[in-house]
C-alpha cells in the first residue's frame, strides 16, 4: 500500500458496515428498502462503467466514479439525487478528478444513444449543475485509493505470473465495485481478499505467502466471504426487481 | 458547516471586502467569516467558456489541498457554490515573497534569508512526503501570513506522483525556475524539480533578483550553463539520452564566490547541492533541512519578526508586469511540442493520466482522442467481470462455485495461526 493512504482523507473517511447501510428517511418514506437501495447503487455501477466503455476511459476513473457515487449516498437521498443524473456526473467529474476528462457533451450523447427511456434523459445543463452539488456532497473530497495498484504489486510479491491467475484477481477487484466494499476497507486489503479468492479458485497454494504478510487475516477472510456472498445473491437479480427498486423511487412521497 | 446550510447561508457567513488580485482562473476577493471573525480570501473560480463545469486546475488545486494540512501550506478552509461559481475559502495571506524580494525599502539580513527559505523547505518536505510535487515555486507562490508564516500556495499545476517511471509534461514552472531535466524535455521527473526551482528562490533571495533570466527555454538554459559550466558527461551521464537534447558551446563554470558574493560558505556548498545537474544526485529537501546552513550561526529569525512589505494596497493589480517570467518574447517551440502523448499507465493510486496539452499561457487542458480504455501492460478483461457490456452479465465466479469455494476458503484460513 502506498505509504501515503494512512494519511490520506480516503483513510479517514472510511465507513462502518453499518454506515453504509442506510437509507435516507426520504427514499426510506417512498417504501425503499436496503435491498432495493443496493440494487440501484449496483445497477448505477453498471450504468457507469456502459458510459465509461463509450467514451473510453481508464479502469481507475470508473472506478473512482462508482466510489463517488457510492460516498453520496452516504450522504444524500436517491430522492433528491437522482442517481440516473448523479452517475453520469460522477464519471464526469471523476475523469477530471483523475486527470482525464470527458467531455460533458460526449457524455449526453451517449446516454441518448444507450437509454431511451426519457427518465435518463439529462442535458449538459443539468450535469454541470450536478456536478457542484457532487462536490458539496463529497466534502470537496477527491482523492481515492483502489485496489488495482496493491493488486499489481502483490501479485508480483506473491510470484504469481500466470495470466489466468491474474486475470481471474483483476476481475474480482472489478466486480467489488458492484459492493459498497471500497468505503469500508483498505484498498490493499480488498486487493488481498480477491487474491484470496482465486488462489483457492485456480487451487494454488499461496498459503505460505499470507501467512508471512503483516495483515489481519480475519479481515481478509471476512472480505472475501462478503464477495462469496455478493456473487451468490447476484444470481437473483433479475431486471424485473431492479425495475420495483426504481419505481418505489417513482413514487410520490 | 452543516450539510443542510443553503447555498445562499453559505455565502453569506462571509462578508465580502475587495478585490486581491486576479489569477488565471478567478478573482480573489478578501472577506471577513463571520462565524470566527477571521479574515480569509475567498477566490471565486471562472466558469470555463467550453460549458466545461468546474474548472480543471482549479479542480486539482482542491483535490490536492484537501489532503494536505501543514504549518506551511496555505488552507483551504470552505469550499461553496454560490451563483453557479464555485468558491474556495483560504486563509488570509498578507503579501508573498515576491513582494518581500522586490521592496526596496526592505533588508533581509543572512538571518532573515535563511527564515525564509527554510519555511520554503518545510512546506515542500511536506509535499514530497505526501508524494505531491507543486511544480510551480516561485516567490510570487509563496504567501506570507501577517505572523510571518511563508506558504506554498496555487496548488494548481502540483500532482500526486507514485513510481519513479511516471511520466509528466515537462511544461511546468514558470521558466526561470525550470529544471534543467525539464527543459531538455523529460518526461519522468521527480521532487528534484521542486528542489531547483527552491534553489532559483534561494538565490533570488540573495541577490534580490531573479537569478537566472531565460528569455526562452533555449536562452534558459544557456543562462545555466554560463553560471555552472556545461555538464560533463560525468556529472550527468543521463543527459545525452533525454528527448530535446541538442549539444551546447562548453563554457566553464564560474566560481561560486562570484556568482553569491555575500553569502557565507555553508549556503553555497548548500546552493552547489541543490543546482546539482544530475536530478538522481541533486539533494532531496529532506536532506537539504538538514544541511549545516540551516544549524550554524545566525540562526534562522523568528517568523513574528521577519521583514515584510508595508500591507498591501486596495488595487486590482498589484502585480507588476515587468516582473513576470512569462511576460518575455514567446517561445516558440517545436511543434512536436505542442502535444505531448503519455504512454497510459496505471500508476500511482490517485492519479493516473495520459495527455496534457499545455498552451504557452501555461494553461492546462487535454487534448482530444486520449482514450485508453484499452491497456496493454494491465491484464484487465472486461468481459471477464460482471460489469460486461451485456446488460447482467455473468459474473466472475458463477454461484455454483461458490458454496464450494466458501467451505474451502474456511478451511485454508483454519490452519493459519
Ligand atoms: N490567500 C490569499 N491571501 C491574500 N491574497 C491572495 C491569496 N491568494 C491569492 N491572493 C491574491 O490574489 C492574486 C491571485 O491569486 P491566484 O492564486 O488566483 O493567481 P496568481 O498566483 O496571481 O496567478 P496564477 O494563477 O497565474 O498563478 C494573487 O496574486 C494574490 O495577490
Ligand atoms: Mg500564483
Amino acid at each position: 500500500m502506498a505509504a501515503n493512504f494512512w494519511t490520506s482523507s480516503h483513510y479517514k473517511q472510511l465507513l462502518d458496515p453499518e454506515e453504509v447501510d442506510v437509507v435516507q428517511p426520504l427514499d426510506k418514506d417512498k417504501g425503499m428498502t436496503l435491498e432495493d437501495f443496493k440494487l440501484i447503487k449496483m445497477n448505477m455501477a453498471n450504468y457507469i462503467w456502459k458510459l465509461a466503455q463509450n467514451v473510453k476511459v481508464r479502469q481507475r476513473v470508473v472506478a473512482t466514479a462508482v466510489t463517488y457515487m457510492r460516498r453520496v449516498y452516504t450522504r444524500k437521498s436517491m430522492s433528491e439525487y437522482d442517481p440516473r443524473l448523479v452517475a453520469p456526473t460522477c464519471l464526469y467529474l471523476a475523469a477530471k478528478a483523475e486527470e482525464s476528462t470527458v467531455q460533458a457533451r460526449l457524455l449526453v450523447f451517449y446516454i441518448k444513444k444507450l437509454y431511451s427511456d426519457e427518465k435518463y434523459r439529462y442535458e449538459i445543463k443539468d450535469i454541470l449543475e450536478m456536478e457542484m452539488k457532487i462536490l458539496e456532497a463529497l466534502n470537496y473530497y477527491l482523492v481515492v485509493f483502489h485496489p488495482y495498484r496493491s493488486l499489481s504489486q502483490l501479485l508480483q510479491d506473491a510470484g504469481i505470473n500466470d495470466t489466468s491467475m491474474i486475470q481471474l484477481s483483476w476481475g474480482l477487484v472489478n466486480d467489488t465495485y458492484k459492493m459498497d466494499l471500497i468505503l469500508i476497507h483498505p484498498p490493499h486489503l480488498i486487493a488481498l481478499a480477491c487474491i484470496y479468492i482465486a488462489s483457492v479458485y485456480r487451487e494454488k497454494d499461496i498459503t505460505a505467502w499470507f501467512e508471512e504478510l503483516r495483515v489481519d487475516m480475519n479481515v481478509v477472510k471476512n472480505i472475501s466471504m462478503e464477495i462469496l456472498d455478493f456473487y451468490e445473491s447476484h444470481r437473483l437479480i433479475t431486471d424485473e426487481r431492479i425495475n420495483i427498486a426504481f419505481s418505489k423511487l417513482a413514487l410520490k412521497p | 458547516m452543516s450539510e443542510n446550510d443553503t447555498e445562499k447561508k453559505v455565502a453569506d457567513r462571509y462578508l465580502k471586502r475587495e478585490v486581491l488580485g486576479e489569477g488565471t482562473y478567478g478573482v480573489v476577493y478578501k472577506a471577513i467569516d463571520t462565524k470566527t471573525g477571521q479574515t480569509v480570501a475567498i477566490k471565486k473560480i471562472r466558469l470555463g467558456k467550453q460549458k466545461e463545469g468546474v474548472n480543471f486546475t482549479a479542480l486539482r488545486e482542491i483535490k490536492l489541498l484537501k489532503e494536505l494540512k501543514d504549518p506551511n501550506i496555505i488552507e483551504l478552509i470552505d469550499a461553496f457554490p454560490h451563483k453557479g461559481n464555485l468558491h474556495l475559502v483560504f486563509e488570509f495571506m498578507e503579501t508573498d515573497l515576491e513582494a518581500v524580494i522586490r521592496d526596496r525599502n526592505i533588508f533581509l539580513s543572512p538571518a532573515d534569508i535563511k527564515s525564509y527559505f527554510q519555511m520554503t523547505l518545510k512546506g515542500l518536505a511536506y509535499c514530497h512526503k505526501k508524494w505531491v510535487l507543486h511544480r510551480d515555486m516561485k516567490p510570487n507562490n509563496l504567501l506570507i501570513a501577517s505572523n510571518g508564516q511563508l506558504k506554498l500556495a496555487d496548488f494548481g499545476l502540483a500532482r500526486i506522483f507514485g513510481s519513479p517511471d511516471r511520466k509528466f509534461t515537462h511544461q511546468v514552472f514558470a521558466r526561470w525556475y525550470r529544471a534543467p531535466e525539464l527543459l531538455f524535455g523529460t518526461k519522468q521527473y521527480g521532487s528534484g524539480v521542486d528542489v531547483w526551482a527552491a534553489a532559483c528562490i534561494f538565490a533570488e533571495l540573495l541577490l534580490r533578483r531573479p537569478f537566472l533570466q531565460g528569455t526562452s527555454d533555449i536562452d534558459q538554459l544557456g543562462k545555466i550553463f554560463q553560471a555552472f559550466g556545461t555538464p560533463t558527461p560525468s556529472q550527468w551521464p543521463d543527459l545525452v539520452y533525454l528527448p530535446d537534447y541538442v549539444e551546447y558551446q562548453s563554457v566553464p563554470a564560474q566560481p561560486w564566490r562570484k556568482l553569491f558574493p555575500m553569502a557565507t560558505d555553508d549556503a553555497l556548498d548548500l546552493l552547489a547541492k541543490m543546482f546539482t545537474y544530475d536530478p538522481k544526485v541533486r539533494i532531496s529537501v529532506e536532506q537539504a533541512l538538514e544541511h549545516r546552513y540551516f544549524s550554524s550561526a545566525p540562526l534562522p529569525t523568528e517568523p513574528a519578526k521577519l521583514p515584510r512589505p508595508a500591507p498591501k494596497r486596495e488595487s486590482v493589480n498589484p502585480r507588476a508586469s515587468d516582473f513576470h517570467p512569462l511576460e518575455g518574447p514567446t517561445v516558440l517551440s517545436p511543434p512536436r511540442k505542442a502535444r505531448r502523448v503519455m504512454p497510459d499507465r496505471e500508476g500511482f493510486d490517485g492519479n493516473a493520466y495520459q495527455v496534457d496539452k499545455i498552451d504557452e499561457h501555461g494553461e492546462i487542458r487535454q487534448a482530444a482522442g486520449n482514450y485508453t480504455g484499452r491497456n496493454e501492460q494491465v491484464p484487465m478483461s472486461i468481459d471477464f467481470s460482471v460489469f460486461g457490456s451485456r446488460p447482467m452479465s455473468r459474473p466472475t465466479i458463477n454461484s455454483a462455485d461458490r458454496s464450494h469455494l466458501k467451505r474451502k476458503l474456511d478451511l485454508e484460513f483454519q490452519h493459519p495461526e
